[in-house]
């Protein structure tokens, strides 16, 4: 093998990009759509398994733990109000598209009659550094004129945040461990 | 050692269509409880799971994990993936049941392709170098196989016109079918070109859907159902990724596995081919040997039912289908996956006597 095939000279090798974009048009499933519309009405619909008894907010059509189908019988209402279950700080660094520059919390809440947390939620009304498990929080719902079902996906069987801008504190006293020490995330 | 005799006692398959209104665990669930509702089992019972899909195609890193939901990980189960067609995974959990510790498995085969362009999509199952920048699709390697075939002298476009009649028509009583039809070739042969020299019709549908199959070992079947299917051999075979560097219109590897699943012990009466094209047809049955005395893809097939991922697990369905029912004795099932008939699998079915 001669020099010149293992070190090729750098103007002989021409450098090609071949940028892939992949378009995914997706339908949501009917138990998600039934969550996204009851959100822009102002309410929380999850799916109750007849079995186990759990609620699923967002509902899945179907309870993996009982591999059972679930339909618009199981749904199930419930509050928008819960407890802080965790809770990450963040503190932001400067970075292209940061546009917070004040520590923010990101929380997992477990509302009343719901079986889970919902995950990320932003926290308001109170300084990060007060925030703790077992605080109980109330939505703040966005004005109906701004509530959307944009964001919703068929992956992780959707979410609030078109229609929920944030959980803040409801001034009720906090939650005893026992009640979400089994809701870590 | 002997192998374990494996046979197939539920199976299920949601119906193929172009776009499936509820989210893939959720077809994947309808399968499986179908499944092992048939199987007579409880989901206890399953000692070994394995599901093949495929991330692409639903879009997202680790899609494949929520499609467990729908096989039930809790408590715990003894689980695997392949990001392959189903009848990969069936390979698998076969393969797993001849340790002999477990009796029973669930296999299961599930795709979404309606949310995403097939076209834009599958290049990138090529290499990155040479055949994705390309932009190679499934039809235009289809169309090259076409034309390799035709040029060979050992195909005509009418012979592809007959294949998809017939398939088209065999369909018509096949409840899962995405497309039918009731077609002479001839006017088949007429309609134009999609990707020269292959017709509309000559071309698999893309379909949404999921299949689902419960294994158990010979001596736990015959306790549990009246007519287990028994797999007599299964075997899979893979050829070079390049598809310029292999004769298109053979397929050596499928002779191969039919070979190393005892294909020559004896003839069969159906063969459920995973023909995604119909020239690929006259390649299996070229490379099987089969004549026209058997029955090849009575269910329609792939050009009438293509649920991407699981369509090669559905030819296992169909053929245990025709043995279950006694339609056939002996039964040949074809599985592939890759591009051109890249990668073949072959499983030998037989009732029990």
């Amino acid at each position: 093998m001669t020099d010149a095939q293992t070190e090729p000279e750098a103007s002989s090798a021409v450098m090609m990009d071949d940028k892939v974009t992949l378009t995914y048009v997706e339908d949501l499933p009917p138990n998600t759509v039934r969550f996204a519309e009851a959100l822009v009405e102002g309410r929380i619909v999850g799916q109750r398994c007849p079995q186990c008894q759990r609620v699923y907010v967002p509902p899945k059509g179907y309870c993996p733990l009982d591999v059972v189908l679930l339909d618009e019988g199981d749904d199930t209402e419930v509050s928008d109000r819960g407890v802080v279950t965790g809770f990450t700080i963040i503190a932001p660094v400067k970075y292209y598209g940061q546009t917070k520059t004040e520590p923010f919390v990101y929380a997992s809440i477990l509302l009343d009659g719901a079986s889970g947390t919902l995950g990320g939620q932003d926290v308001s009304g109170i300084s990060a550094d007060k925030v703790r498990a077992g605080l109980r929080v109330k939505a703040v719902w966005k004005p109906e004129a701004e509530r959307t079902t944009e964001g919703q996906s068929a992956r992780g069987w959707g979410n609030v945040e078109g229609c929920i801008s944030s959980f803040e504190p409801s001034g009720e006293p906090d939650a005893p461990r026992e009640h979400y020490q089994e809701h870590v995330i | 050692m002997a192998p374990v005799d494996v046979a197939l006692i539920g199976w299920a398959q949601t119906p193929s269509v172009a776009r499936a209104s509820i989210a893939e665990p959720q077809l994947c669930m309808q399968a499986n409880l179908a499944a092992v509702a048939k199987a007579g089992i409880e989901r206890k019972d399953i000692g070994f799971t394995c599901s093949g899909s495929c991330d692409y195609l639903t879009g997202g890193p680790f899609a494949f994990v929520q499609n467990l939901d729908a096989a039930g990980a809790w408590p715990p189960i003894a689980e695997s993936h392949v990001e392959m067609d189903g009848a990969w995974a069936l390979y698998e959990a076969w393969t797993r049941l001849q340790l002999g510790d477990i009796d029973v498995a669930l296999v299961y085969g599930s795709g979404k392709s309606s949310p995403s362009d097939p076209v834009q999509l599958y290049p990138q199952q090529l290499d990155p170098y040479y055949l994705a920048p390309l932009g190679l699709d499934p039809a235009s390697i289809g169309a090259l196989q076409a034309r390799a075939l035709l040029d060979s002298g050992r195909a005509s476009e009418d012979q592809f016109a007959e294949v998809a009649a017939r398939s088209r028509r065999s369909a018509r009583s096949n409840p899962n079918a995405h497309v039918r039809g009731d077609e002479d070739a001839a006017d088949l042969a007429k309609a134009d070109y999609v990707r020269a020299p292959l017709r509309a019709h000559d071309i698999a549908p893309v379909s949404d859907g999921a299949a689902a199959i419960v294994l158990a070992t010979a001596e736990r079947a015959r306790g549990l159902v009246e007519r287990p299917v028994l797999i007599r051999g299964i075997e899979h075979r893979l050829e070079i990724h390049q598809p310029g560097m292999r004769d298109l219109t053979r397929s050596p590897s499928t002779a191969a596995a039919a070979q190393g699943a005892g294909l020559g012990g004896g003839r069969v009466d159906v063969a459920e081919l995973c023909a995604l094209f119909s020239p690929q047809e006259l390649i299996l049955r070229d490379a099987l040997g089969l004549d026209d005395s058997v029955d090849v893809n009575p269910s329609g097939g792939p050009l009438t039912a293509n649920p991407v991922m699981a369509t090669g697990l559905v030819r296992i369905i169909e053929a245990a289908q025709r043995i279950a029912d006694g339609t056939a004795g002996r039964a040949l099932a074809h599985a592939t996956n890759g591009q051109g008939l890249q990668h073949n699998l072959v499983a030998i079915l037989e009732g029990v006597s």
